[in-house]
């Protein structure tokens, strides 16, 4: 197997990566995984709005996260995540035994992004009608919540609904939802920004298709 | 002689929610409760929440998430809710900032709390989220406008977390009971029944010795995939840990065992397989979205608001007994927080 490059970095420091997305596997892996496939890039990876925002106040060189989160934060994507050439993702709603009708549900649950007030838009958005939202911060979270029967629904993307349905005897069933969300995209935010873009190009397959992502642009 | 802000505070008259009308002053003397962390909303504060507390590692990552999502429309006080002057400590910071809601954390805090409103009679008081109280999931504990989250983890979670890490199945579990909290594992059961889980109970008496514990292990073990072990204080001496527990876990056949405390994972001793507990900082996300719904509702608590389950979970695994003895899952160990060898 080769051996990552090591990517030299202006003024000798290493460039610091912030990363918040949301995978089906816990932090600590998802963060060793990321670090391992970025040699000379200190990664820090988040999983909530308010712990990414204290990470931005503490200026990385680069964020990678959802282009919905850079909007919020008024920042512009650099390098963008594609799958099969696409920039964006099918998203479904899914419910237990039965796929759930959008306008009619009263109560879904969401990973939650950009907060209260984003996600509440986030959510309408997508399913063109204004159910209450309960908010989760990891993936895993969205089964529990079904379980616990908190909620009748859960929106996520479509390609993550075989990992949270796989330790559950329920049978969970999915309506797609015709709207779509951008893919993972990294903004170069310092001095350090530009070879950590290189370096996320060149992710390995295994990494990024946690991510969603196969090729970037 | 001057008199103290507490005794001011506890003895004036105060009209609004929070305030006790009690013609007994609650208070006297003393430093008054101690803030511990506060926060101001950004704008307009649409609301104050008191949130008391004991200091500890949990308590404050639970005043973490509460912060996080609150702060920016809330202002937010932590007081520090501990030892003898606990009641006393409580109503002066009741009346001191006069909240919209009430945040209480932990079984002392909420005995404080609930002694503050039987000596304060009948009167309104603004709601309560109750966390961290244990066995906190079907009932309310003699508390007046009080909701909450229990502090047990669902079993149905458990079995989830359970069945990410090792490969064998897991459908029928067990746990040994006393007559107490046969109910909880019951309620439990229930919901566990919709992932196809069996729990195979085994009573004990409500003082059982190390005989006891060793006879029920002995009979739940050909029985069972997993045996979930319940935080009760009565079950988990160190006496009977030693003398009941070790030795029945490890005779052969082995199986999961999952505990709710994560000094219970060492690889020193081979006791628990897991433990599975609650994100603390989620439960305190999970609380804000409570006052949320109360804010929302004009602070009135709806009659027969539900006491709600802890949805996040974090993992612990002890690798060294799981290595021996059961096999895991090929990504087994990317659904651990924390591995312990």
């Amino acid at each position: 197997m080769n051996e990552p490059q090591r990517e030299p970095v202006p003024g000798g420091a290493e460039p610091r990566l912030l990363v918040f997305l949301h995978v089906p596997l816990k932090q600590r892996a998802f963060q060793g995984q990321l670090q391992a496939a970025l040699p000379g890039v200190s990664v820090s990876a988040v999983g909530r709005p308010a712990d990414f925002e204290r990470g931005l106040e503490d200026r990385p060189d680069a964020v990678l996260t959802l282009p919905i989160v850079l909007a919020a934060h008024h920042l512009a994507a650099t390098l963008q995540g594609l799958h099969k050439g696409a920039a964006d993702e099918p998203y479904v709603l899914a419910g237990v035994d039965a796929a759930p009708d959008p306008a009619r549900v009263v109560t879904v649950g969401v990973i939650d992004s950009l907060g209260r007030d984003g996600m509440a838009a986030f959510v309408t958005n997508l399913l063109g009608a204004h159910p209450k939202i309960e908010r989760v911060t990891k993936v895993e979270d969205l089964l529990p919540l079904l379980q616990l029967q908190r909620v009748e629904a859960i929106v996520l993307p479509a390609r993550l609904l075989e990992e949270v349905a796989a330790p559950s005897r329920l049978s969970l069933v999915a309506r797609p939802l015709a709207p779509k969300v951008g893919l993972p995209a990294v903004a170069s935010l310092g001095g350090g920004g530009g070879p950590i873009v290189q370096a996320v190009r060149r992710l390995p397959g295994s990494v990024t298709g946690e991510l969603g992502v196969n090729e970037w642009r | 002689m001057a008199l103290s802000r507490r005794w001011f505070l506890a003895t004036v008259p105060l009209a609004g929610l929070g305030a006790c009308s009690s013609s007994r002053p609650l208070v006297r003397g003393g430093a008054g409760p101690l803030e511990v962390a506060s926060s101001k909303a950004a704008g307009a504060a649409k609301g104050m929440i008191l949130v008391a507390m004991p200091e500890t590692v949990q308590t404050r990552e639970v005043w973490t998430g509460l912060r996080d999502e609150l702060a920016r429309d809330y202002d937010l006080v932590a007081v520090r809710i501990e030892g003898p002057e606990a009641v006393a400590d409580l109503a002066a910071a009741m009346a001191r900032y006069q909240p919209n809601g009430v945040v209480l954390m932990n079984n002392p805090t909420v005995a404080a709390y609930r002694a503050y409103q039987q000596q304060c009679g009948q009167q309104r008081f603004p709601p309560a989220v109750v966390v961290m109280t244990s066995f906190f999931d079907g009932h309310l504990p003699q508390l007046v406008t009080a909701t909450g989250i229990s502090y047990e983890i669902p079993l149905i979670t458990v079995v989830t977390n359970l069945r990410q890490v090792i490969s064998s199945p897991v459908e029928k579990v067990g746990v040994i009971v006393r007559p107490s909290l046969r109910g909880f594992v019951q309620r439990q059961a229930a919901l566990a029944a919709r992932e196809k889980v069996q729990v195979i109970e085994q009573p004990v008496s409500a003082s059982p010795n190390s005989s006891e514990i060793k006879w029920a292990l002995r009979r739940l073990k050909h029985h069972i995939d997993a045996l979930w072990i319940l935080n009760d204080d009565r079950l988990l001496t160190p006496r009977l840990i030693v003398d009941g527990w070790l030795p029945g876990l490890n005779e052969r056949p082995y199986y999961a065992t999952i505990v709710g405390a994560a000094a219970l994972v060492s690889p020193h001793q081979s006791f628990g397989t897991f433990a599975v507990l609650p994100d603390h900082t989620a439960l305190g996300v999970q609380a804000a979205g409570m006052l949320f719904d109360l804010a929302d509702n004009r602070w009135e608590l709806p009659a027969g608001a539900p006491v709600q389950l802890p949805v996040s979970t974090t993992t612990t695994v002890d690798l060294v007994q799981v290595r021996e003895r059961f096999s895991l899952r090929a990504d087994g160990l990317q659904h651990v927080d924390r591995i312990v060898e």
